[in-house]
C-alpha cells in the first residue's frame, strides 16, 4: 500500500452545522454531534502526538483500516480532546492494536462490550484524567473525550457499525466512552500498572474488554464482625457480582476482570491483610463451582463428565482480575465482568507511554 | 466468515454458512477481507441452540446448495435478500 492510500480524505461543507449532519449521515459518529475535523484543528492534535501524521499504527478490525496517527487525530478532534489528551489517546490505540486484545472479535460479538481503559502514572494529572466521584461520567472532560476518540476510531477506522458489523444485540452506555484513572494516592496498595510489570513513575494504559460495570454494595462491619469476618464479607460479595449465573465469567469461564474498589473497601482489605494478589486468590477460590451444580447452567455438561467431584474456574489466574482503586468514598464499589472469548480469551493489554507533550502546541 | 476466507485462501473450496440476521455482517467481513465474492449460503436464524433435530432439518434442506456452492455452482451473492 502506498502512502497515499492511507491519506484521509477532506469533505467540503459549507459550515459546521453542515458539517455535523454530513458525518451523521456517513456514519462516522456515535450518534451525538461532533467537532467538525479541519485540516488545521487535525494538525494541531497531531503535532501535540509528537509524532508523523503518516506514521502507521497497525490496522484495526473488523474492517481492517489503517490506523495513521493523522487519523486517530481526526478522530480525537471529532471528540473534543485537547492536546493535553493525545498521549492517553495514543497510547489506548497502541494498546487497542495489540493483537492479545482481540479488538476484530470484540467489535463483532454479539455480547456487549467495549475497551475499558485504566491511566495510571503521572500522565492522570498531566492529562487531566479524573479517578474520583463520578469518573466514569457523565464529566469529567478528559475521561470522556479520551474513550471517546477510541470508540470513534473503532467506529471509523475499525469499522464497528451497529447491526452491520458490530453486532452487539444491546450494547451499553460505555460504549460511547470508559476511561477511569486509578486513584492510586488513596490506595494503599500498589498501582495497577506496577502490578503490571511497569515503574511507579511511568505512565501507563491498560485496556481490556469489559461489561458495563455492576455496582456492589457492601454495608460496614457490624459490631460483631471482626476485621478479617468483613473483608471476606466484602470478597465474597465481589465474587458473586462477578460469578453470578447470567455471567460470561461463570459460564465461559476463562477471561478477565475488573474489580473498581472504592478508597473505603480497599482500605478494608488492606486492615484485613489482603494484598492484590491474596485478594484476587481469594476471589479465584470462591468462583470456583461444582461441575454438578455448574450443570444447572451449562446444558452441554449434563451427563458427558465422568468426574462428578470436578470444579470448574471462573478464572484461571488470580493475575486476570484486575483490580482498582477509584470512585468516591462510601458503600459501592464494582465490578467489570467480561466476555471471556475471541482467540485470546479476553485479556488484558498494558502500554507505557511519555505523558508530556512534545512541544508547546499554539492556541 | 473468516474461516471461509482462510480456507479460501489456501486454494481449498469453501463456503461460509451464514444465518439470516448475520448477513449484513458476513458482507462486511468479505469486503473487508477483500474476498467480498467468497460462497455464502443463508441459513435461518437462529441455527445454534435449536436442537439436534433442527440441525438435522436444516443440514438436509442445505445439503445440495451447499455442495453446489462448493463446487462452483450458486450460492447467495452479496447482499441479496
Amino acid at each position: 500500500m502506498n502512502g497515499e492510500e492511507h491519506r484521509a480524505r477532506l469533505l467540503e461543507a459549507e459550515d459546521e452545522a453542515a458539517a455535523i449532519e454530513t458525518l451523521h449521515q456517513l456514519g462516522c459518529t456515535d450518534g451525538l454531534p461532533v467537532l467538525a475535523p479541519t485540516e488545521q484543528r487535525v494538525a494541531r492534535l497531531v503535532l501535540a502526538s509528537g509524532l508523523d501524521g503518516d506514521l502507521d499504527l497497525g490496522v484495526m478490525g473488523p474492517a481492517y483500516g489503517a490506523t495513521t496517527v493523522e487519523k486517530v487525530c481526526a478522530c480525537a478532534v471529532m471528540a473534543g480532546c485537547l492536546p493535553d489528551h493525545m498521549p492517553v489517546v495514543i497510547a489506548a490505540v497502541r494498546a487497542l492494536l495489540d493483537p492479545r486484545l482481540d479488538l476484530t472479535e470484540l467489535q463483532a460479538t454479539t455480547f456487549g462490550t467495549t475497551p475499558l481503559v485504566l491511566v495510571n502514572g503521572p500522565a492522570r494529572e498531566l492529562c487531566g484524567v479524573a479517578s474520583g466521584f463520578g469518573a466514569l461520567g457523565p464529566g469529567p472532560r478528559a475521561n470522556a473525550s479520551i474513550g471517546r476518540a477510541l470508540r470513534l476510531a473503532m467506529i471509523n477506522l475499525g469499522g464497528g457499525r451497529a447491526g452491520i458489523s458490530d453486532m452487539a444485540l444491546l450494547g451499553h452506555g460505555g460504549k460511547f466512552t470508559a476511561v477511569l484513572g486509578e486513584d492510586e494516592e488513596g490506595s494503599p496498595w500498589p498501582p495497577l500498572h506496577v502490578a503490571r510489570g511497569c515503574a511507579r513513575i511511568d505512565s501507563a494504559v491498560t485496556l481490556v474488554g469489559v461489561e458495563a460495570p455492576h455496582s456492589v454494595i457492601f454495608l460496614p462491619p457490624g459490631d460483631d464482625e471482626s476485621m478479617e469476618q468483613a473483608a471476606e464479607r466484602l470478597l465474597a460479595t465481589l465474587a458473586a457480582a462477578l460469578a453470578h449465573p447470567g455471567s460470561n465469567n461463570r459460564i465461559l469461564r476463562g477471561g478477565a476482570a475488573v474489580v473498581a474498589l472504592n478508597p473505603d473497601h480497599v482500605r478494608l482489605l488492606d486492615l484485613a491483610g489482603f494484598e492484590r494478589r491474596s485478594a484476587a486468590e481469594r476471589i479465584c477460590e470462591l468462583t470456583t463451582f461444582p461441575r454438578a451444580e455448574m450443570e444447572r447452567w451449562i446444558p452441554a455438561l449434563r451427563g458427558r463428565g465422568d468426574d462428578e467431584t470436578a470444579r470448574l474456574a471462573a478464572f484461571r489466574d488470580p493475575d486476570d482480575l484486575l483490580w482498582v482503586v477509584a470512585g468516591g468514598s462510601g458503600l459501592y464499589s464494582a465490578v467489570f465482568p467480561s466476555w471471556c472469548a475471541g482467540p485470546h480469551g479476553n485479556r488484558a493489554v498494558t502500554v507505557s507511554f511519555d505523558p508530556a507533550p512534545s512541544c508547546e502546541i499554539p492556541g | 466468515m473468516r474461516d471461509g476466507i482462510a480456507l479460501a485462501r489456501r486454494g481449498l473450496p469453501a463456503v461460509a454458512l451464514v444465518t439470516s440476521e448475520f448477513r449484513a455482517q458476513a458482507d462486511f467481513v468479505a469486503t473487508a477481507a477483500g474476498m467480498p465474492d467468497l460462497p455464502r449460503v443463508v441459513l435461518p436464524h437462529p441455527i445454534a441452540g435449536t436442537g439436534r433435530d433442527n440441525h438435522r432439518r436444516v443440514a438436509e434442506q442445505f445439503a445440495e446448495r451447499i455442495l453446489a456452492a462448493l463446487t462452483g455452482g450458486a450460492s447467495d451473492p452479496a447482499g441479496a435478500r
